[in-house]
């Protein structure tokens, strides 16, 4: 189990997440979803210590680790457990895709080069970039770079994943590929949290959803549960706004 | 009647002159290489905004790229030597610092010169590598001297590289002024010829075309690394081993 306790961000005067407890079982795929600018990024980011909270622990099993304080030892242990997927995929431009894969069990698991190199082959066929190889991010599509940084991910062999929309930067048709990939990852026993914008994706790969807005879990259940029955006024309006937008002859 | 210009002259000292060459390319090159560290680490602790040693950074590129470079020469020349004797008499030894040799001034003049010029560049360079990656890297739990290494510098130097190859060749051009430390390179042996036949323009014209000279092979040899450094346009297909035998 993962526990998230007491997390509190904020930009200025702005407060974007606040107290927000979580708790995080084995093999869960949480979906994150709730209108923009409710904090759902910056939870994965304030996790991973990209951001760092004003307030806020990680306990991953063993200890309770301090997110609001800068220390090496705690950073490394957190981000040793957690992988984490950008929205613009974010891969090493002047690395191949092999390399990219590559380069964290070099450089922080310390392995030699043919170790790194079979377990980074292993995690690109996993994603279906077996081929691509030896390219360079530039002369991939985004979705093909996205998968790759999956791989890159999950060759760290996080306990928790964190992806943070995944499929918001990719052009339409590009989207099923990375859709496809995640769907096959949760399905093997990642612990995972997803935070995305494709409502039915959610639905479909998540055993849990969450709700979040303005810095609050206000709906937290099963995907049925949240989807059908929300109990939050602001879920019912979101999931209203929403389902005008995906009638077919919704017009602007 | 002697001739007004000997032409054959201004090519038959060229050897002469060559033969300090390699005095005029160790003075680049070592003040190039401290200019770079030294650059470096301008660029980091300005990009890290680190206390303190950012406004000293600023101070020391804002003094440096504001004056002359033949008054810094002058001053390394001058006030080195001034700071050994004052070390020397506030620990009471015995330390001369005329066993310094001049190389050893200019090397430190010209190093400095070059580094506030180059901090800039490199400051330049390590911040056009997207903050996306720099974070990717953090995620995967590298440090920051292992992102800079690894991910940064790599990409940095792509960028940096046309502008610290200008720089190199002013470094190149600044060792002719290397004669204020005492130090006898190319321009000083041309000086020294000047004065034994007084053929001062034609020995100046031999320079000029050997700096030229010089400038258009680093230039040449500039782009030939700026290719090779470039990603690859095109790459083949990655086929496992186990394929490639079948």
């Amino acid at each position: 189990m993962i526990k998230v306790e007491g997390l509190s961000k904020r930009y200025h005067d702005n407060i974007v997440l606040e107290n927000v407890d979580l708790e995080i079982n084995e093999g869960d795929v949480i979906g994150i979803i709730g209108p923009s600018g409710t904090g759902k990024s910056t939870l994965l980011r304030c996790i991973d210590q990209l951001e760092i909270p004003e307030k806020g622990s990680i306990n991953l099993g063993e200890r309770d680790v301090d997110l609001s304080r800068k220390n090496r030892k705690d950073i490394n242990e957190i981000r040793q457990n957690t992988g984490m997927v950008f929205q613009r995929f974010n891969l090493f431009e002047k690395k191949t895709a092999l390399e990219n894969v590559m380069e964290g069990l070099i450089v922080v698991k310390k392995m030699n080069k043919e170790e790194a190199k079979k377990i980074a082959l292993e995690e690109l066929a996993k994603v279906g970039m077996t081929a691509w190889a030896n390219h360079y991010p530039k002369h991939m599509s985004g979705g093909q770079q996205q998968r790759v940084a999956i791989a890159r991910a999950l060759a760290m062999k996080p306990r928790l994943l964190l992806l943070d929309e995944p499929t918001s930067a990719l052009d339409p048709e590009l989207v099923g590929e990375v859709l496809d990939v995640v769907k096959d990852i949760a399905s093997k026993g990642y612990t995972m949290l997803l935070v995305s914008h494709e409502m039915n994706f959610v639905r479909n790969v998540s055993n849990r959803v969450i709700f979040l807005d303005k810095g609050h879990i206000v709906e937290d259940g099963t995907p049925n549960e949240v989807f059908e029955h929300p109990k939050n006024q602001r879920t019912k309006e979101f999931f209203a706004k929403m389902n005008l937008m995906n009638q077919p002859d919704y017009i602007i | 009647m002697a001739t007004l210009f000997d032409f054959k002259l201004v090519f038959s000292q060229i050897p002469e002159l060559l033969k300090y060459l390699p005095i005029t390319l160790e003075l680049s090159i070592i003040s190039m290489v401290l200019g770079i560290v030294l650059g470096l680490i301008l660029a980091i602790v300005k990009i890290r905004e680190i206390p303190v040693l950012k406004q000293i950074a600023t101070f020391y590129i804002s003094l440096i790229r504001g004056t002359p470079i033949l008054v810094q020469l002058y001053i390394a020349y001058f006030g080195i030597p001034m700071f050994f004797k004052w070390l020397s008499i506030r620990n009471g030894t015995e330390y001369q610092p005329a066993d310094i040799s001049g190389f050893v001034y200019a090397v430190i003049a010209l190093g400095i010169n070059t580094s506030a010029f180059n901090a800039e560049i490199i400051r330049a360079a390590l911040l056009s590598v997207g903050e996306g990656q720099i974070e990717a890297a953090s995620a995967l739990g590298m440090t920051y001297l292992q992102t800079l290494r690894r991910i940064i510098l790599p990409e940095a130097i792509t960028v940096a590289l046309p502008s610290l190859g200008n720089s190199f060749i002013s470094v190149i051009k600044g060792t002719s002024l290397a004669f204020t430390c005492a130090v006898v390179e190319m321009t000083a042996q041309g000086k020294i010829l000047g004065g034994r036949n007084y053929r001062y323009f034609e020995v100046y014209v031999s320079l000029a075309i050997i700096y030229w000279a010089i400038t258009i092979i680093i230039e040449q040899a500039l782009k030939y690394f700026e290719k090779k450094l470039a990603i690859p346009e095109q790459v083949a297909n990655y086929v496992p081993e186990s394929e490639e035998k079948a």
